[in-house]
């Protein structure tokens, strides 16, 4: 089934005036087998949680007889990056489907996975059309889409319909689908909810009222053991690696487990900058006691601005100090762009002492959006993301080039690298830095190889 | 978030409108008189506001006939000038005034008619030097001690403001306490509202629209003696989604402010996609939508981009406008306007911009030009240094302390061309 002759056919099909051209026997033979094979109405359904999807279902089972006019548009909103998947953007792009839904006889359905699904009886498409074209350009910073509309790549709006066979089949089977991937969810615990969801903890939201009793809990607590490692290499010819550094960082899981489980520490952006406030005072302390002279491999350590100018680093400094070359400070960029001035200051500070200075939090995304070039960093550490890859190939290559050879090839490190392609595809631009869980495995090859 | 300072209107002074009114009788003297009335030689408790408007009062016939002007100034004292014809009446009315006042210590000596303690008058033809003279030693020493009074309040300002920042950090139990305390009150009252304009050769603003704020420093001083709100950026940060709230329920409801004009508010990305945002939304009109312009730190747009570029979308398909604020010199080269998709950028003033050396000017204006030169707001602008610098560098859009007050100046220069109207206008009726 091709989109854009689907559309074009229902476009013919709701100007002409269209009668007769209904269902025959054997069609609605079919139709009746799929939904007795698929259909769970069988099931006696919960009262209380009848889904989105049953309730589809059931509609279409209402209107079978006649669906002359029928047609349905999927949004496929589940296929977004998980950045974008958020409840608060459903919520705004369900209203842009308000006109529709109150001036015509069209149902909007939102589907437990976020998709939406709109069904239309006798709707002129034109007046549907402006909705759809609303909620793709809410998304348009999503590979998703990109593809023309009403192309046979475009998967984030496909239209059914629902008079003709194929379609209904088709459209059956994927509501049916949805409707027992809904149930599945549903019984799923919420640990493993947090495994899909993006910087997602369970919880209720940091807000003022805990954050000082949580802050004090954090201040006593016992965080050595919550210290984890992560080497950043650099990848050299003949398939040899150097080891950049150690990044010393606190298992956030780990903590909310410790200071306070029942509170989603990631709830509210600020106020978790506020407890990283806290959190560096106190990773500096458990790292200060470390003999820096015989330490064989520089490290680096995530700190806040304002925790550089703090008695706290001072006292640090004094544990390191002509050895500040084997320590890198990484630098948030939301720290970063909420006092700019601060940053320069404290880049400077740093450098002079010994230290270098790693910019981080920079992902595919803002990377379109800022040039990190001019903050004059040693190391720039871009987190890897699909995005890279799920752009139109070629697209955004010569812009990348661009981004990477004003930042300085080798200032940048790339982190999160779960994937062999992330390495490949870097390598294409000339990046050879490298940090993450993929990047993990190939440090404990080399070390069994003593290539490292 | 970075709101404005607030901002003193100068108002044009009637000392100032006197000495340029004196200027212009040059050439009109001939047949006019000029009484000085020195309410200011009464006791305090005699010159008290509605006693100087009641005195006032008695001089409308003679206004409204056209037969002469008053000045009524900032120490009591009334400067009347007219035309001889009315002589005979006005020496009923300064007895009238006489009378009025009768229980001053002053009458008790038995005051000279001419050249006495309470009333001098003079002949325009003959004393005209005299008159300029007394009048700009009248505008001077209204000027001296404004000037006194404004260092005075600066001072006690800067004393506040060097007390505030030494003040207790705020801490995230009274962070608490004041975001319950602030979402039932009514900030109405320290809403303060700052003018962008397009300021052209003659230094004339034209305004664009204007920025409404919760003043912070106002609101410190009624809620918080003594915390410095601004201790902590991120504490700060979130109290800012508070006040964002109580924003949006201010300008829901039109009656609490009056505002005229298209207006900018500062918002942040998590209230623009929370439910409050989309309520107040839902209760204005498509045409209100367009006369607003959000505007959204660069910071905030930065910490989650992808909800900020979805925010985005969202309000400019509703017909709103956006403003990246909080840009410095050195970070506009950072970000890319059109991508982001905001329509202003507000450039922070600093009056380090002007020390860059020729290249890194050229650059500046490179990037002004790439943004768009009426795209981009230079603001907190506290001088006229910051408006040469910003005009030679290709901006055009400008707001701050220093523009309030060309504002005012601008409606004095009004002022004046009324008053000269006047003149003219009186002088044909004589003719």
């Amino acid at each position: 089934m091709t989109q854009l002759e689907n559309r074009r056919k229902m476009e013919a099909l709701l100007t002409v005036c269209f009668h007769g051209e209904r269902h025959n026997a054997s069609k609605q033979g079919i139709d009746g087998l799929v939904m007795d094979n698929n259909s769970p109405a069988s099931a006696a359904p919960d009262l209380d949680e009848i889904s989105e999807e049953r309730l589809l279902l059931e509609r279409l089972r209402g209107i079978e007889d006649d669906l002359t006019g029928v047609y349905s548009i999927h949004i496929r909103l589940s296929a977004l990056r998980p950045g974008n998947r958020k409840p608060h953007f459903t919520r705004i792009a369900v209203r842009a489907f308000d006109f529709v839904t109150e001036n015509f006889d069209a149902t909007l359905y939102e589907f437990s996975n976020c998709d939406l699904l709109l069904l239309c009886n006798y709707v002129p498409i034109e007046e549907v059309d402006p909705s759809i074209s609303k909620v793709r350009a809410l998304f348009s910073e999503d590979p998703l889409t990109k593809a023309e509309e009403g192309s046979k790549d475009d998967i984030f709006a496909t239209w059914y319909d629902l008079a003709q066979e194929e379609d209904y089949e088709n459209f059956i089977a994927l509501i049916t689908d949805l409707e027992a991937e809904a149930e599945e969810r549903r019984k799923r615990t919420a640990e493993d909810k947090a495994a899909e969801k993006y910087r997602y903890l369970p919880g209720v939201p940091l807000d003022p009222s805990n954050l000082a009793a949580i802050n004090d809990i954090m201040s006593e607590s016992r965080i050595s053991d919550l210290i984890q490692l992560q080497s950043a290499i650099q990848i050299k010819p003949k398939a040899k690696g150097k080891l950049l550094f150690r990044e010393h960082y606190v298992s956030m899981t780990g903590l909310q487990k410790r200071v306070a489980p029942d509170v989603n520490l990631f709830g509210s952006v600020w106020l978790f900058q506020y407890l990283t406030e806290t959190l560096d005072r106190r990773v500096l302390a458990v790292i200060g006691r470390r003999d820096f002279s015989a330490l064989d491999s520089p490290i680096s350590l995530n700190l806040n601005l304002s925790t550089i100018l703090s008695k706290e680093f001072q006292k640090f400094h004094q544990s390191v100090e002509e050895n500040a070359f084997k320590v890198v400070v990484e630098l948030q960029m939301i720290d970063i762009f909420t006092d700019m001035g601060g940053y320069f200051y404290a880049r400077d500070f740093l450098k002079e002492l010994g230290y270098r200075v790693l910019v981080d939090g920079v992902n595919p995304l803002s990377l379109q959006y800022f040039k990190p070039g001019v903050l004059k960093a040693d190391f720039v550490k871009i987190g890897w993301g699909r995005e890279f890859l799920s752009e139109i190939p070629g697209a955004n290559k010569n812009e990348m080039q661009d981004v990477m050879d004003r930042t300085g090839k080798s200032k940048i490190i790339l982190g999160r690298v779960d994937t062999e392609k992330a390495v490949e595809w870097a390598l294409n631009f000339g990046i050879s830095r490298f940090q993450g869980h993929y990047i993990d495995t190939i440090v404990d090859a080399m070390r069994a190889k003593e290539i490292i | 978030m970075a709101r404005a300072p607030d901002s003193h209107k100068m108002l044009p002074s009637q000392e100032n409108l006197l000495v340029d009114y004196v200027r212009r009788l040059e050439d009109h003297k001939e047949g006019r008189k000029a009484l000085h009335i020195k309410l200011s030689a009464l006791k305090p408790y005699n010159r008290r506001e509605q006693h100087v408007r009641a005195a006032a009062n008695n001089f409308e016939p003679f206004i409204k006939d056209l037969d002469g002007q008053l000045f009524s100034l900032k120490n009591s004292d009334f400067f009347f000038i007219y035309k001889q014809d009315i002589q005979s009446a006005l020496d009923t009315l300064v007895q009238q005034v006489r009378y009025m006042f009768s229980d001053d210590p002053l009458f008790e000596k038995g005051v000279d008619k001419d050249h006495g303690d309470f009333t001098d008058w003079y002949d325009a033809e003959a004393d005209f030097d005299k008159i300029l003279k007394l009048v700009q030693r009248l505008a001077e020493a209204e000027h001296r001690r404004q000037e006194e009074t404004h260092d005075k309040r600066q001072n006690t300002r800067s004393a506040l403001k060097a007390r505030q920042e030494k003040g207790d950090p705020l801490t995230p139990e009274v962070l608490g306490r004041v975001e319950t305390s602030l979402s039932r009150a009514d900030l109405s009252n320290l809403v303060r509202r700052q003018f962008v304009c397009l300021i052209n050769k003659q230094m004339t603003p034209e305004q664009r629209f204007s920025e409404l704020y919760i003043s912070i420093k106002d609101l410190r001083e009624t809620l918080l003696p003594g915390v410095n709100l601004l201790s902590n950026p991120w504490l700060f940060q979130h109290l800012t989604e508070t006040l964002d709230r109580r924003m949006l329920a201010m300008l829901s409801k039109t009656d609490t402010l009056t505002i005229s004009g298209d207006i900018s508010f500062n918002m942040n990305v998590s209230t623009l996609l929370a439910a409050e945002f989309l309520n107040f939304d839902d209760n204005i009109t498509a045409a209100r939508r367009g006369a607003m312009i959000i505007e959204v730190q660069k910071q905030d747009i930065f910490a989650d981009i992808g909800a900020y570029l979805f925010a985005r979308e969202f309000v400019h398909e509703k017909g709103y406008r956006v403003c990246l604020d909080g840009l410095s010199y050195k970070t506009l080269s950072m970000v890319d306007r059109e991508r982001l998709g905001v329509d202003f950028v507000k450039l922070v003033w600093d009056p380090e911009m002007g020390d860059q050396n020729e290249e890194e000017k050229e650059k500046f204006v490179e990037e002004i030009n790439k943004i768009g030169r009426g795209r981009v707001i230079l603001c907190r602008v506290d001088n006229r240094e910051a408006i040469d610098f910003g005009k030679s560098m290709g901006i055009e859009l400008f707001q701050g302390r220093f523009v309030e007050n060309l504002i005012a100046e601008n409606n004095r220069r009004f002022e004046l061309l009324r008053l000269k109207r006047r003149m003219e206008r009186s002088e044909m009726h004589e003719g």
